[in-house]
């Protein structure tokens, strides 16, 4: 599937939502949306565009900004599919997709408890990887594993 | 009687591995299940953030501990696609060759441990002796048994030394005659159709729903290959059939798995052809020399180099022993990964344990989690 062809379409579906597709080499593309038009895109791409399979739910922490990456797998385009979302870091929430696709479950605990991003009405938002009652978010740019190491050194750019 | 939960786990035999299943039952009946899962995490994505490219290759072995190089290939092309790096072709049959003989290690250790759980003690004598074959050739290129550092950002660390080849076909010869004696066991025991027929079904449709895939999705008739619906490395070049069957059940898993080895047999057959007859570098040119350096190289003036490199994305997926892998990689120009992402085939299938343990026995748990294949290292990363 053409990344100009899908962007087309979604142009056509949402005009001035802020959808942006851009090209991702060796997959259909990568969709830049705005946390609003999740469920409705979500639900457009399962639909319209077969994307059937979520693979999986990513969350990246920018410092000011936290992204959200989707992973959609379709049979009949046989082409995976990149979404990509920012929340602010002050409040980061983000409407569940777990009611389109029930596979984002776990995905999303995950998401959480790694890197804080709240998924509203998503069924059984509690800990997984981590005991409960854990109070980090371990992957957190501001969670250090260890203090960088001082060197007195002068730094030239090359 | 009354209702009860109770926990399998987290040392019980049947876990393959550490963790919690928490089933409710009435009488023999399970009604409900929760797995409780992280008794084995380590946070591999965490470390990785402070790692070079090259230092995450020894992560990625202790992932999922029974398909290592599968997981090196799963990081390391999502990797060189971030550094804008390509490696040569014949690292690339090196790496199919890898992924498939891990393939098949992974498939014998999971039918040694699954028929075991059955309570069949000499198939699983079987299955360890044939898969210290394969671990003999893995050790005889890359020193290892287990985990193997053998790839590398733009290639492998070295090239096969002469011999390993025909060492290959004549452990193909031998394994493609085991398997006839695997199935003859299995599949001619009446004991084991007893135990494996009709029992943790979970249809087609339940599996897209839950994003299950790997051998449990071919084995509801979904014929969902990455190595064939989107070819990476060089395996649109090669022959093989995907693996599939229809009835959904535990013993659809069993011949999905069974399959599956003859293919990788036939495919590792074409492997060691190709290799035999194009030798060739096994680096790629032009890879920068810090990305294995653990330490910053001092300049002419004994300044500390600052390193720069393009930024870039990468993904990649492949068609891992246990289903499908995908690694996300995030390169914002430095010397470690701005972010690592991997979604591990395993985790989805277990998120899904309720739709196809609710309504067996708790005698049937054992056999229907044996056929999922769990590998704890990979699910908790």
């Amino acid at each position: 599937m053409a990344t100009d062809e899908l962007n087309q379409r979604i142009q056509q579906r949402f005009p001035d939502r802020g959808i942006t597709v851009e090209p991702f080499e060796g997959l259909a593309g990568r969709v830049l949306f705005p946390p609003a038009a999740a469920l409705e895109l979500f639900r457009f791409l399962r639909d319209d565009r077969s994307f059937h399979h979520l693979s999986f739910v990513a969350g990246v922490d920018w410092k000011s900004e936290r992204e959200v990456v989707y992973a959609l797998w379709s049979d009949t385009e046989r082409d995976y599919l990149l979404l990509s979302t920012r929340v602010d870091a002050s409040d980061p929430h983000l409407e569940s997709a777990t009611s389109v696709w029930p596979s984002a479950n776990w995905h999303e605990r995950e998401a959480w408890e790694m890197v804080g991003i709240r998924f509203d009405h998503h069924p059984d938002l509690r800990h997984l990887l981590m005991p409960d009652g854990y109070e980090f978010h371990p992957l957190l740019r501001s969670f250090k594993l260890h203090e960088p190491e001082e060197l007195e050194v002068k730094v030239r750019h090359v | 009687m009354s209702e009860m939960w109770i926990n399998m786990g987290p040392q019980h035999p049947m876990t393959h591995g550490l963790w919690n299943l928490r089933v409710r039952i009435e009488g023999e009946i399970i009604l409900d299940a929760d797995p409780e899962m992280g008794y084995l995490h380590r946070g591999i994505e965490k470390i990785s953030e402070d790692r070079h490219y090259n230092e995450i290759i020894t992560l990625m072995d202790r992932t999922c501990y029974v398909a290592g190089i599968a997981w090196e290939h799963l990081y390391i092309q999502a990797a060189e696609q971030a550094l804008h790096v390509t490696p040569p072709e014949r690292a690339e049959y090196i790496r199919v060759l890898t992924e498939e003989m891990q393939r098949l290690a992974s498939h014998i250790m999971w039918y040694a441990a699954f028929v075991q759980d059955l309570g069949l003690m000499s198939p699983f004598l079987y299955g360890m002796r044939d898969r210290d074959l394969l671990l003999d050739i893995f050790q005889s290129f890359t020193g290892g048994r287990l985990t193997y550092e053998y790839m590398r950002v733009g290639g492998v660390r070295n090239d096969l030394p002469p011999g390993t080849t025909a060492q290959v076909r004549q452990t193909m010869d031998w394994l493609m005659d085991r398997f006839v004696e695997y199935d003859r066991l299995c599949l001619g025991s009446d004991i084991f159709r007893r135990r494996c027929d009709d029992i943790g079904v979970l249809k087609a449709n339940d599996c897209v729903t839950y994003g299950v895939t790997g051998p449990m999705l071919r084995a509801a008739g979904v014929a969902r290959d990455l190595r064939k619906d989107r070819p990476y490395a060089v395996y649109d070049q090669l022959e093989f059939d995907v693996a599939r069957a229809d009835s959904a059940d535990v013993t659809g898993r069993y011949l999905v798995r069974l399959q599956e080895m003859r293919q990788s047999v036939r495919i590792l057959r074409q492997v060691v052809d190709w290799l035999d007859g194009h030798p060739g570098p096994v680096m790629a040119e032009h890879v920068p020399r810090w990305l294995g350096a653990p330490y910053a190289p001092i300049g002419r003036e004994g300044y500390l180099v600052k390193r720069s490199y393009p930024k870039g994305l990468g993904f990649s997926a492949i068609e891992e022993p246990h289903g499908e892998a995908a690694a996300y990689v995030v390169n914002e120009g430095g010397e470690h990964p701005y972010r690592v992402k991997f979604r591990s085939p395993v985790f989805v299938n277990l998120s899904a344990v309720k739709k196809y343990l609710v309504g067996y026995r708790v005698a049937d748990i054992p056999p229907i989690l044996g056929s999922v294949d769990v590998c704890v290292g990979e699910v908790d990363r």
